[in-house]
């Protein structure tokens, strides 16, 4: 009858080598998520946010340069260094793996902010303003948060619910990677990506894709990493966060030498 | 100086200091103890007279005993129970209007003295279809924006399932034979609907959130903060 959720542990694997930088992550993050518009103020006084972002590497020097890019987003740390600074514990880890954030507790202390490593997590700094017409389009599963709290990526936790409820009306069940696919429940980011360069799913269950990749680097951690038969990594993992975020590091025949950020 | 010389202002101040802070504390321990706060909130006025007691209640108690899924079409389908457009309110009232009725002494209607009033009502439903206009209900129970509350899984819970005995901590808090019918499974939280003429919230049934908490874990329900939460 109810759907059982106590055995999930949810994760997302993002293929560098996959990824071609196109934002369509970003843009559809934008959208479900009610997220206000990053106008030209917003990026002057460097308050602009995304939940993911698409972070831009140059490697080598002109003319003979790449653009690398890695899509940033919360990594839902295990040890998560936001969840123990919060003082009314307005973020924790939920049952299932996720890092939660509760808009409604948080007052605005801003040291989760202060405490990630990913800088993924960001201030309302103003109220948030959409055009007029644009107001129409925002998610009524997702609150509108107001001026003065914290918000960050929920790995679009509504839509994992309305996923739940599908389940449970076609007759309960347990939410895998099956009914999963059946219920076309993914983050909005992972639905967007034109090259499948994110995926998401279940590390507890056999069937999902970013299984192995979570059970090979959580085998060999960063002391062995030369161990690992994929190319699975996690972000500062030196600083032992525990993402349930992996990523997989690009393939390059011919590097080209010395990189910048910018 | 003498210190009786200034005691007379100083017990003024401190006598309006202490009426002030009092107020302010009985007020907060009203608004927090009583649902609604003062009674606020309670049976909101609404565009049209539109009474329960004929629509959904019985027919032995002069109702026409509709089922409350039958205009609240969408309470076992999702989130919201809607309230039902104003061409639903034609599917009787194009034969149950002015034109055909006549405010007749000797037949009062469903118990109803003043018929004459009801006719005029339901010429307002007419009359609203006839402009294209909806009706604005003002909403009784109200939940914040941040709480997503569906429905569907509540009704799904009550209404199916193999027989079993549940105690709702809401309401009387009598053991429940469940499954009930989905008219039964509405009184849980809404009172009983049928018996009234204005909708209002019932003692023992606020929908704040320690009810809602007080349920999740009397039935073993979950009690993440984003099952409800969003």
């Amino acid at each position: 009858m109810v759907t059982s959720r106590a055995k999930h542990k949810w994760g997302m694997v993002v293929d560098l080598d996959r990824c071609n930088g196109c934002q369509a992550c970003v843009v559809a993050c934008q959208a479900e998520n009610n997220l206000p518009i990053n106008d030209k103020n917003a990026f002057l006084q460097s308050r602009a946010y995304e939940w993911i972002r698409i972070e831009r590497y140059w490697e080598g020097e002109y003319p003979n340069v790449r653009a690398r890019f890695i899509p940033v987003l919360c990594q839902h740390c295990e040890n998560a260094p936001c969840e123990p600074v919060c003082p009314v514990f307005a973020t924790y880890h939920s049952a299932e793996g996720l890092n939660v954030q509760l808009y409604n507790r948080c007052v605005g202390t801003r040291y989760c902010i202060n405490n990630c490593p990913y800088q993924v997590r960001f201030f309302n700094y103003w109220h948030p303003n959409w055009p007029e017409r644009l107001e129409n389009q925002l998610n009524p599963d997702v609150t509108v948060r107001t001026r003065g709290i914290t918000e960050k990526c929920t790995f679009c936790i509504q839509r994992l619910r309305r996923a739940e409820l599908q389940v449970e009306r076609r007759g309960g069940g347990t939410l895998n990677n099956e009914t999963l696919k059946s219920g076309n429940y993914m983050p909005s980011c992972v639905q967007a990506c034109p090259t499948n360069a994110l995926m998401f799913g279940d590390q507890q269950d056999e069937q999902s894709p970013i299984k192995p990749y979570f059970d090979d680097v959580n085998k060999h951690n960063i002391h062995h990493e030369h161990e690992r038969e994929t190319r699975g990594y996690r972000l500062l993992e030196e600083m032992n966060t525990k993402p349930n975020l992996i990523y997989l590091k690009k393939v390059d025949k011919n590097p080209v030498k010395g990189g910048q950020h910018g | 100086m003498r210190p009786s010389a200034n005691i007379i202002p100083l017990a003024l101040v401190g006598l309006v200091v202490t009426g002030i802070v009092g107020f302010i504390v009985v007020v907060l321990f009203i608004s927090w103890f009583s649902n609604p706060p003062f009674g606020l909130g309670n049976a909101p006025a609404q565009p049209i007279d539109f009474p329960h007691t004929v629509h959904a209640g019985s027919p032995a108690e002069g109702g026409v005993g509709i089922a409350c899924e039958f205009c609240h079409r969408n309470v076992t389908e999702g989130a919201a129970a809607t309230v039902p457009a104003v061409e639903q309110c034609l599917f009787c009232h194009q034969q149950v209007n002015p034109e055909n009725l006549v405010a007749d002494a000797s037949h009062d209607g469903h118990g109803h003295n003043d018929l004459a009033g009801d006719l005029a009502e339901m010429q307002r439903v007419v009359d609203k279809f006839n402009d294209n206009d909806p009706i604005d209900w003002e909403r009784v129970h109200r939940l914040p924006d941040h709480v997503r509350f569906v429905h569907e899984a509540h009704l799904r819970f009550l209404t199916q399932g193999e027989p079993r005995t549940v105690s709702l901590p809401i309401g009387d808090g009598q053991p429940m034979q469940l499954p009930v019918p989905v008219g039964q499974a509405c009184s849980v939280c809404h009172g009983d609907v049928a018996s009234m003429e204005e909708v209002q919230p019932q003692p023992g049934q606020s929908l704040k959130m320690g009810t809602c908490v007080d349920c999740h874990r009397e039935l073993n329900a979950p009690t993440d903060c984003t099952i409800c939460h969003k």
